[in-house]
């Protein structure tokens, strides 16, 4: 046997600059659309020809896919990251092991390249971004609507909390790590109200993936992996808080997830999902 | 140490995967290490057998094997890569955490050390998000990896959570690599043990060992280098491996004799090296 040099890759060998969008999956997308309008996003955009909506506020771009959904509860399905080269981030990925996407699972028409993340998500590469964006093919502006809706006291994508099963914390930070070149945040450099699990941050500095595995004792409970909930940033929570309480949004206001100056955590909606806020020196 | 830590193979028993369930359960073995056939050779189909295989109880030691995987380019590699695949998915199907690998025996195979180790990184991140570790195992009459320590040197080089090594006797012996070098690997990257002998006091040349590893395995206590095994057993015991111990006892005599029969040969082989080798002190001894 010989040995290769081994250089080492650059710390962002895809040019990751961020989330483009996160995709949720409901066969309810109207309550869900009611509940996205309290969050403060506004719908924009409806797809050519399938169930699909984009809503936005500030930066964040969010997908309700009620194309063939099955399950009520809006789940995660799919993030998009923002990168240099969409087509080389796929190939490169799936020459690192990447499972390429199952053909038509896409909500967009126009060829948008991804692989498997975690169960039965998507994590989509996308480089249009700038100029022209992937919305601009595929979905039709709803009229007398802000094609860009503001945010509310500067909300934005702070990262997205995935579960894990016991004692895979390693296994998912080899994914992350060497298909995209995240790092791990130390112990102690945790954001938000709900400082558990593993805080990874992305190549670009601009957004964070939190593993969890199930908490001491929760044998009993049912514990998948899959993508749990987003974070949204703010500079100010409290603000945040109550501009979003006036909106009509519940917060837990009990035990260990108090909103406070660090975050919030809303409580559960639709039979389960919710929302996180942290406090997020990150730029809108 | 005792018989929770040691299960059968299905490659030892003839016969129906029904069948064969049946006797390892019967001899009050708690686990089985399956192959593909044993999936796609049911005759009521894949679905079936694995169904067969969650409704028996046991739980799967681990699913193989892949073959050939490592160090082809171009097409070969394209096409093993989509093997594999399949091979993970029924791993997962059948909720085995392992699936074994072999060093490859293929003469298209090349031996550059960083090319093995960057096609079994990918191997492992394919396995990641099916929850799958990848035992990565030196066959003995493999090409370019035939001894345990070349591979250790891989799966070290690989660095990867859910990448680690299965060591078989078989190849140890027929091998006659030295023990010494298991004091190197981590306990907690070994994830399987294979067990069994062999009746031959040689194996020279490499069709030898494939022969002899094809046909003509025994159980431990049965052949002729049985101390050597109880010397693996009580290093990897001592150096604190605490995963399973598989019998891979490839045998032409054994699938012609009732299933009942071989199942208590396998029985008596735990005895004989539990009986040997110093009981484990954790995880405490459960009733079998």
């Amino acid at each position: 046997m010989t040995t290769k040099e081994n250089l080492p890759e650059p710390s962002n060998p895809l040019g990751i600059d961020g989330l483009e969008f996160v995709e949720y999956a409901t066969s309810q997308p109207q309550a869900f659309g009611a509940l996205l309008q309290k969050m403060g996003f506004a719908a924009v955009a409806r797809h050519r020809s399938r169930e699909v909506m984009l809503y936005r506020q500030g930066a964040m771009n969010l997908i309700v896919n009620a194309h063939e959904a099955a399950a009520s509860t809006p789940t995660l399905s799919a993030f998009a990251l923002r990168v240099r080269d969409a087509a080389h981030a796929h190939q490169h990925s799936l020459e690192l092991g990447a499972w390429e996407m199952p053909t038509r699972a896409s909500a967009m028409e126009l060829n948008i390249p991804g692989i498997h993340g975690v169960a039965d998500t998507l994590i989509y590469f996308v480089d249009r971004y700038r100029d022209f964006s992937i919305y601009d093919v595929d979905f039709v502006p709803l009229a007398a609507t802000e094609a860009r809706p503001p945010a509310i006291a500067g909300l934005h994508w702070f990262g997205v909390v995935q579960s894990i099963l016991g004692d895979r914390t390693a296994d998912w930070l080899d994914f992350y790590q060497n298909l995209f070149g995240f790092t791990v945040l130390p112990r102690g450099q945790y954001f938000g109200v709900l400082p558990k699990g593993t805080l990874l941050e992305s190549p670009c500095h601009k957004f964070y993936l939190q593993l969890i595995e199930p908490p001491p004792g929760a044998e009993d409970v049912r514990w998948d992996e899959g993508l749990v909930r987003v974070g949204l940033g703010a500079a100010d929570v409290p603000v945040a808080v109550r501009a979003l309480q006036a909106r009509g949004m519940v917060f837990v206001d009990r035990g260990a997830v108090q909103p406070s100056e660090k975050g919030a955590l809303t409580q559960p909606y639709l039979g389960g999902v919710t929302f996180e806020l942290v406090h997020s020196h990150l730029k809108p | 140490m005792n018989l929770d830590h040691f299960g059968m193979d299905t490659i030892t028993l003839a016969g129906p995967l029904e069948a064969k369930l049946r006797a390892v359960r019967e001899a009050r073995f708690t686990q089985i290490m399956l192959s593909a056939q044993d999936l796609v050779g049911h005759p009521a189909g894949e679905a079936a057998a694995i169904a067969a295989v969650h409704k028996s109880g046991l739980r799967v030691t681990g699913f193989q094997v892949l073959r050939d995987f490592e160090g082809l380019d171009g097409h070969l590699h394209a096409y093993k890569v989509d093997v594999a695949k399949a091979m993970l998915e029924m791993c997962r199907a059948l909720r085995s955490r392992i699936l074994l690998v072999c060093s490859s025996a293929s003469a298209h195979a090349t031996g550059d050390f960083g090319r093995l180790v960057k096609d079994l990184q990918k191997l492992a991140m394919l396995a990641v998000p099916l929850d799958i570790r990848i035992a990565y195992e030196a066959l003995s009459w493999g090409r370019h990896v035939n001894e345990y320590t070349q591979a250790w040197e891989i799966v070290q080089s690989a660095g990867r959570e859910n990448l680690g090594l299965a060591l078989d006797s078989f190849h140890i012996l027929a091998n006659r690599t030295p023990l010494d070098a298991l004091e190197e690997i981590e306990p907690k990257k070994i994830f399987i043990v294979q067990l069994s002998d062999f009746l031959w006091q040689e194996v020279r040349s490499a069709e030898d060992r494939l022969e002899t590893a094809r046909h003509s395995r025994v159980f431990p206590g049965e052949g002729v280098h049985s101390e050597k095994v109880i010397e693996l057993v009580r290093q990897l015991d001592e150096m604190g491996y605490r995963g399973d111990y598989s019998f891979e006892v490839f045998n032409d005599d054994y699938r012609q004799l009732p299933l009942p029969v071989v199942a208590q040969r396998a029985r008596k082989s735990v005895k004989w090296i539990t009986g040997r080798v110093a009981r484990r002190s954790l995880p405490a001894r459960r009733q079998a």
